[in-house]
């Protein structure tokens, strides 16, 4: 088995890990802290790497729980997910020219996805943006393929069905 | 163009039963300008762009800050040192000056050898000057006289000097 190294395996992650936890947390600079920490864990149990068979989802693994921990903490602290959600839309609001109907409407459809349960949006993450095949997801969520598929086919079904209600009656 | 692929890969999408490179096809295809797009697809637009997420990215001072946190302490590795490899400096010292020393005496030594050659007195080198010794002794007597006299106005000087000096100290 490959040897791994942690600048050129662990480190170029950490936009991935940075995304999840972002589409967990629905909070950039909790993101970063858990990808950050992430980073800290799997660097703290380099003793082990030579026993792991897949280090991206081991990465990925740890940064759900840790995002996960986040957000649960987030949620006794009764924080408020629309703060988060509206800090996300900062970068796309920056530019006026950039705000046009269309524009409009994939901010519609990433706080539509922004809504959905946890499980179904941390699958449709790995999925549908980091392009991650139905295996891969089932071992870093630690569910199985078919409950991976499941979860995926109702996250989209979600989108689409509230996208066409939204753009129908303009909820 | 025939769209019909396209129409049955969306349909075949929300069902799940796509594989990750028709997902591709489908987030290349609906990533172009709303214009090139038929209209009974555009209303996907957004819901495939909303998947492009390669915007969220970490700043490079996060690449700093991990690689700060996880510098390993370099890894060194002891090395035996003999009694001969501990001492090499010092014998190396010490050679050196046994080297200068040799050299610096080698030279010396035949100076000294001159020197000594020109000091050594060689008492049948000499030659009377005075036949007769009471002319010899009378010539020695007023020279040993001269330098008698000489000591002495040398003597008085100085008594004479150091006694004004005292007084005027005084």
């Amino acid at each position: 088995m490959k040897k791994i190294d942690f600048r050129t395996d662990v480190l170029p992650l950490k936009n991935e890990l940075y995304r999840l936890a972002l589409r967990i947390t629905l909070n950039h600079a909790e993101a970063e802290d858990v990808a950050q920490e992430t980073m800290i864990r799997v660097w703290n149990r380099r003793e082990q790497w030579d026993t792991i068979e897949n280090i991206e989802a081991f990465c990925l693994t740890i940064c759900r729980n840790l995002a996960l921990d986040r957000s649960k903490l987030a949620e006794r602290q009764n924080a408020s997910l629309d703060e988060g959600i509206d800090a996300a839309d900062h970068s796309y609001n920056a530019n006026p020219e950039e705000q046009t109907v269309q524009r409009d409407r994939v901010e519609l459809v990433r706080r539509l996805i922004s809504q959905l349960p946890e499980k179904q949006r941390s699958c449709m993450q790995l999925r549908d943006i980091e392009g991650k095949s139905y295996k891969e997801i089932a071992e870093v969520m630690g569910i199985t393929e078919q409950q991976v598929k499941v979860n995926i086919f109702r996250a989209r079904q979600t989108i689409k069905q509230k996208y066409s209600e939204t753009e129908q009656y303009g909820l | 163009m025939d769209y019909k692929y396209i129409e049955q890969l969306v349909e075949r999408y929300f069902q799940c039963e796509t594989s990750l490179q028709e997902e591709q096809i489908l987030k290349t295809f609906f990533a172009q300008q709303e214009q090139d797009v038929p209209q009974q697809l555009r209303q996907y637009i957004p819901l495939f762009q909303a998947l492009d997420d390669s915007h969220a990215q970490l700043s490079d001072d996060f690449d700093e800050r991990i690689q700060e946190l996880t510098c390993e302490p370099r890894i060194v590795k002891a090395r035996t040192i003999g009694i001969g490899e501990r001492l090499r400096p010092l014998l190396r010292a010490a050679a050196i000056v046994g080297v200068v020393f040799t050299i610096g005496t080698a030279v010396n030594l035949p100076m000294k050898s001159e020197q000594a050659a020109a000091d050594e007195i060689n008492y049948s080198a000499y030659k009377d000057t005075y036949e007769d010794p009471t002319m010899a002794y009378d010539k020695v007597e007023d020279a040993l006289q001269l330098l008698s006299e000489g000591f002495i106005q040398v003597r008085m000087a100085d008594s004479l000097r150091i006694d004004s000096l005292y007084s005027e100290v005084k």
